[in-house]
């Protein structure tokens, strides 16, 4: 597999991985992050250089949307959420998926027990 | 303790991002701290925490790279704006421009006439268009125009003259009332104005028709 299109499949979901978190509820950076990591079990991790360009990527395409909130501690978070847009790319997205883990277990049997 | 804001801004900016957004700082390194202040909390010392946060930017040239692309560009001017009305705007001046020095240097266009209406056809103008639609979708493709756009950016001296003529042909029938001989007169400024201008145009245009060879 080339690295390009390994690049490109990382990409693919780790945006599929930040979208279908915010249609849950706004988040901020930090917490995407975490969230991610606990719900994979550490299989999905985002680093910082990784989590940022792609959230700021999102945001140009509209997709998401951001804005500056206080938490209880009254430190100012920058919450992002998932616009009407953002919300039509989720669906498409997630049977995209779909079919390439169906395509990969018709395959390689690689689909979970 | 650690300045975490300090610290995103000097690798940021040495890494080469000129004009650093401070909300970009404020979030990074908040993300930094909150990171740190998390590894604190389950008993790692200063020193391992702080190795920890530093791990999460293997190469800052990378991230300023993303960012400069992600934020610079987005804040100076929109998309629309860098491949179509600039572009656009160029091709449009640079063209009237032409025509209007043409006519103080007294280059004289050639009259036809079609029955009893004069068509004036300003053949070194239309000579130079191909220059200004190639200019236009030129610069419409260097910013990432679709290939619509860099047509329309190319293209766009015929766009505003058709614009102009359709909004002069209702005001004249409200004027003058409809007659055939008007409809003639308005079909002849659409040939020598548009359809002619806007052929000269597409021959410097089409070389730019074509899809990068790579875009990212």
């Amino acid at each position: 597999m080339t690295k390009r299109i390994r690049s490109k499949i990382a990409r693919g979901s780790a945006e599929l991985a930040i979208l279908s978190l915010l249609a849950e509820k706004p988040l901020y950076g930090f917490e995407i992050s975490k969230q991610i990591g606990e719900r994979t079990s550490g299989a999905l991790k985002f680093t910082l250089a990784s989590l940022y360009p792609l959230l700021y990527e999102m945001e140009k395409r509209g997709w998401v949307e951001a804005h500056w909130e206080a938490n209880a501690a009254g430190r100012d978070r920058r919450y992002y959420r998932l616009t009407t847009s953002g919300r039509r790319q989720l669906a498409p997205l997630r049977q995209e998926w779909r079919s390439f883990f169906e395509a990969l277990d018709a395959l390689a049997g690689v689909s979970h027990a | 303790m650690h300045d975490w804001q300090r610290f995103v801004k000097e690798n940021l900016v040495s890494a080469g991002v000129q004009e650093v957004l401070p909300e970009v700082v404020t979030e990074l390194a908040d993300h930094l701290e909150e990171l740190y202040d998390e590894a604190r909390s389950q008993g790692i010392s200063e020193s391992a925490a702080f190795h920890k946060a530093l791990q999460e930017v293997r190469d800052w040239r990378v991230l300023a790279k993303e960012i400069r692309r992600t934020k610079s560009e987005e804040n100076r001017m929109n998309q629309r704006t860098r491949s179509l009305w600039i572009p656009g705007m160029v091709s449009l001046l640079g063209s009237n421009a032409v025509l209007m020095i043409l006519q103080c240097v007294g280059f004289q266009p050639r009259l036809l006439w079609v029955g009893h209406v004069g068509m004036q056809f300003y053949w070194h103008w239309l000579a130079a268009l191909p220059l200004f639609g190639a200019l236009g979708a030129f610069l419409s493709q260097r910013a990432q125009g679709s290939l619509r756009v860099r047509l329309a950016a190319g293209l766009s001296p015929a766009l505003v003259l058709l614009a102009t003529l359709c909004l002069i042909l209702p005001w004249g029938l409200a004027l003058h009332g409809f007659s055939f001989f008007r409809m003639v007169r308005f079909g002849i400024g659409v040939t020598n104005w548009v359809l002619l201008p806007a052929l000269s145009l597409l021959v410097g245009v089409i070389p730019f028709l074509r899809e990068p060879q790579s875009v990212r």
